[in-house]
């Protein structure tokens, strides 16, 4: 047994009892998970490995790049930036447990950009982000669902609805391809369920449908039969609503099928780039049409794509400037706002309380309307029609950005007349 | 020196005070280690289910993850569509997956060896990918599992986490209870009889198919509850879920855990959940780039089961009674 005389007692009972002071003073201090006087700590899960990992894991690194950018420019309210990232695969219960750890272990302040419909739902439902009050900033999805404020409380979302984007897609193939014969090819989740709504506002009849199903089922052997049912059916025009790695997977087969219909690549999955490096020669894009609610990222002349593009020269070294880059920076670009504008008393209420004050202000580089409101977390309204050219960049129809703009309801498909605010100077909000 | 015996008494009154001495941890403990705690209680019950069907009855499965699968897809749809009562869904998964099993196990009894174990490895590639063929499975974001807050009576400050970890660690504590008393009682000596020497077994009056199917009736039962518990601490259940690898991982922990006996099974249990932890780490500290963090996991598990599998065959438990026995043998041949 350990003996313990009394001289020795008295400086132990000192150290437990000073020990127990330290332990029982710190929460009194500690203001908010992940927030220090001098930082603060963000989480985001993506799939940065895996099938739908392609463009997707230039994400958080085009994040931090920026989130570097304002650090080294003295952070925002005094306190830098970190952001821990964890992949999810894109396997929706995966996600929920690398939340978990953000959450629990990492104890982040908040969640951003996570990706994909399904894992952001199984999120909050499993992590309780409206229980624990914690937000989930532009989620990088545009599932309607998250605009329920009810069911998602905490959580923004950044990308305009599947259901706006099918209803502008919807306008446009009634406007030019009317009584033509129309093929969708669609991922079966609530993503893709989401379009399906859209097209029948828009009312829209498919001539073929084809499904294909998401995460851990490879799209690549299967989607040569996708092109081999199109050239069956026969359509005239081709609406590709699905992931990168399937539209490329679509698009790749498409070109050895040597079939080429008339191409309209949802957002989602059309960007040039994560196209290009899955193997899609960027001349077989020439001619599709494609929509965006950002500008394009080949536009150097947008102040805001001229600033980022300079931001991951610097902070993101050898990494090609993409659509990816684009919406990754974009999203950082907006936390940092929103954290700018909470104040220097920072909560995880008194953030979700300031992008409903003053989120639809906020400087962006989105050519669309913002929606936040107390009544509303919907980021971007809208999109811009655009045709791929041979080096597979999209250009605006008609030389200049029209924006459509609606709703995820039954309201119209209207031209915007929304004017963006400036850019803050040096792309700097703090 | 009188030895201690342990009686079926004791036993349960064990039983009890691990309970209570669990549910004094969870108070104790931050979130994040509670949340693990039911993630080990889960995996307690998954490796026993392989260590009964292996180590007491012979057979092998590499499929386990597929029969989990079962058990997490029938407590959701009983939740969601019949709106059962927690308890409820539990019965449902493990009922619903031991019909899987005694299916499986009339197959499984007629083959043996790399047969089975490759039977059973095609189901856990095949059997989650269904989800993707029916609606009513969700696909592959599949369905909701949600098993509602813990109740007011707990107080406002009892998270759903230790909720997980109460309704986990008790349903893995009466299973355990109940399967150590059955490995003892007449079924849990057949099984050893069948595998050890199943002529003899035989030819003692043994129907040797009979106790292998009722082996993997039970066995595919637990798994089913390990499932519906595993759903519960994601809240949802998806194919995702039930990859491959969570199949080996089983596997392996029961390996780690000492194939032939229920008493190491928690090491097993433990070691799956630390492992990414651990893993996470070194690659922290080593500064890893995304490819050794993903991958570095799977090598600590595959190492340790090598590792297990060269030094300590029988796992840590049983090498220590073995020892134990050695020790014996040799204090009472100095004795003489």
């Amino acid at each position: 047994m350990i003996r313990m005389n009394r001289r020795k007692l008295i400086p132990a009972s000192a150290v437990i009892a000073a020990a127990s002071l330290l332990l029982s003073a710190a929460p009194a201090q500690a203001a908010e998970q992940g927030v220090t006087a001098s930082s603060i700590k963000l989480g985001i899960t993506v799939p940065m490995t895996g099938i739908a990992s392609p463009g997707y894991n230039k994400i958080p690194g085009a994040m931090k790049a920026y989130f570097d950018y304002v650090n080294a420019n003295g952070g925002v309210n005094g306190r830098k930036i970190n952001l821990v990232v964890k992949d999810d695969q894109y396997i929706p219960t995966l996600a929920v447990a690398k939340a978990n750890e953000l959450i629990l272990k990492d104890k982040v302040f908040a969640l951003v950009g996570t990706l994909g419909t399904a894992s952001n739902k199984a999120i909050a439902r499993s992590a309780q982000l409206s229980a624990r009050g914690i937000p989930a900033l532009f989620v990088n999805t545009g599932f309607s669902g998250f605009a329920d404020k009810k069911a998602y409380p905490t959580t923004f979302s950044l990308l305009p609805s599947y259901q706006m984007e099918a209803k502008v897609i919807g306008k446009y193939l009634d406007e030019n391809f009317k009584g033509k014969k129309v093929g969708l090819i669609y991922q079966d989740d609530d993503f893709g369920l989401d379009a399906l709504n859209g097209f029948k506002q828009a009312k829209i009849e498919f001539d073929i449908k084809i499904p294909y199903a998401s995460g851990s089922q490879a799209v690549a052997g299967v989607a040569g039969t996708w092109i081999t049912k199109l050239q069956a059916a026969k359509p005239d025009v081709v609406v590709l609503f699905g992931v990168s790695s399937a539209t490329a997977a679509a698009l790749g087969n498409a070109f050895a099928y040597k079939y080429a219909p008339q191409w309209i690549l949802g957002s989602v999955g059309g960007d040039p780039v994560t196209l290009a490096a899955n193997k899609v020669p960027p001349a077989f894009l020439a001619g599709a049409k494609g929509f965006s609610f950002a500008p394009s990222p080949a536009d150097a002349t947008d102040e805001y794509i001229k600033m980022f593009m300079d931001v991951n020269t610097t902070y993101n070294k050898g990494v090609t400037f993409d659509n990816n880059i684009v919406a990754g920076m974009t999203s950082a670009f907006l936390t940092v706002q929103a954290i700018k504008a909470a104040g220097p008393n920072l909560t995880r209420a008194g953030l979700i309380a300031a992008i409903e004050k003053s989120g639809a202000t906020f400087a962006n580089p989105s050519l669309t309307p913002f929606a936040y409101s107390a009544t509303s977390h919907v980021g971007a309204t809208g999109y811009w029609i655009g045709t791929y050219d041979a080096t597979g960049s999209l250009k605006p129809d008609g030389g200049k950005y029209t924006v459509y703009t609606t709703d995820s309801g039954t309201g119209a498909v209207v031209t915007s007349t929304y004017k963006r605010p400036a850019m803050p100077a040096k792309g700097l909000p703090n | 020196m009188h030895k201690f015996k342990a009686t079926n008494f004791s036993r349960f009154v064990g039983f009890v005070i691990l309970g209570f001495f669990l549910v004094y941890l969870s108070n104790t403990v931050d979130e994040l280690r509670v949340y693990q705690g039911a993630t080990v209680a889960m995996y307690v019950i998954a490796i026993s289910s392989i260590i009964l069907l292996t180590g007491y009855s012979g057979q092998v499965s590499l499929g386990h993850g597929a029969l989990l699968a079962v058990g997490g897809y029938g407590a959701a749809l009983l939740r969601n569509n019949f709106n059962a009562p927690v308890w409820l869904c539990f019965v449902g998964a493990v009922l619903l997956a031991a019909v899987w099993g005694a299916l499986l196990g009339v197959t499984a009894a007629r083959l043996s060896g790399p047969y089975l174990a490759g039977t059973t490895l095609a189901l856990a590639v095949g059997l989650p990918s269904i989800a993707n063929q029916f609606k009513f499975l969700g696909g592959e974001q599949g369905l909701i599992f949600e098993i509602g807050l813990p109740p007011a009576s707990l107080g406002e400050m009892f998270s759903l986490y230790k909720w997980f970890f109460w309704i986990a660690a008790l349903t893995a504590l009466i299973s355990m209870w109940w399967l150590q008393n059955l490995l003892r009682s007449r079924y849990g000596r057949t099984w050893r009889a069948v595998r050890t020497q199943s002529v003899a077994a035989e030819l003692a009056g043994i129907n040797i198919a009979r106790s292998k199917i009722l082996a993997f009736t039970i066995s595919a039962g637990l798994a089913g509850l390990a499932g519906a518990l595993l759903s519960m601490t994601i809240s949802t259940v998806s194919p995702g879920a039930f990859p491959l690898t969570l199949s080996f991982a089983l596997a392996t922990g029961a390996v780690l855990s000492g194939i032939n006996t229920l008493g190491g099974v928690i090491i097993g249990a433990v070691t799956l959940v630390a492992i990414p932890d651990i893993a996470d780490a070194i690659a922290h500290r080593i500064g890893a780039s995304e490819n050794v963090t993903t991958n570095l996991p799977g090598l600590m598990v595959s190492g340790l089961l090598i590792v297990t599998v060269l030094f300590i065959p029988n796992g840590p438990v049983e090498q220590h009674r073995a020892r134990k026995a050695r020790h014996h043998a040799v204090l009472t041949s100095t004795k003489k």
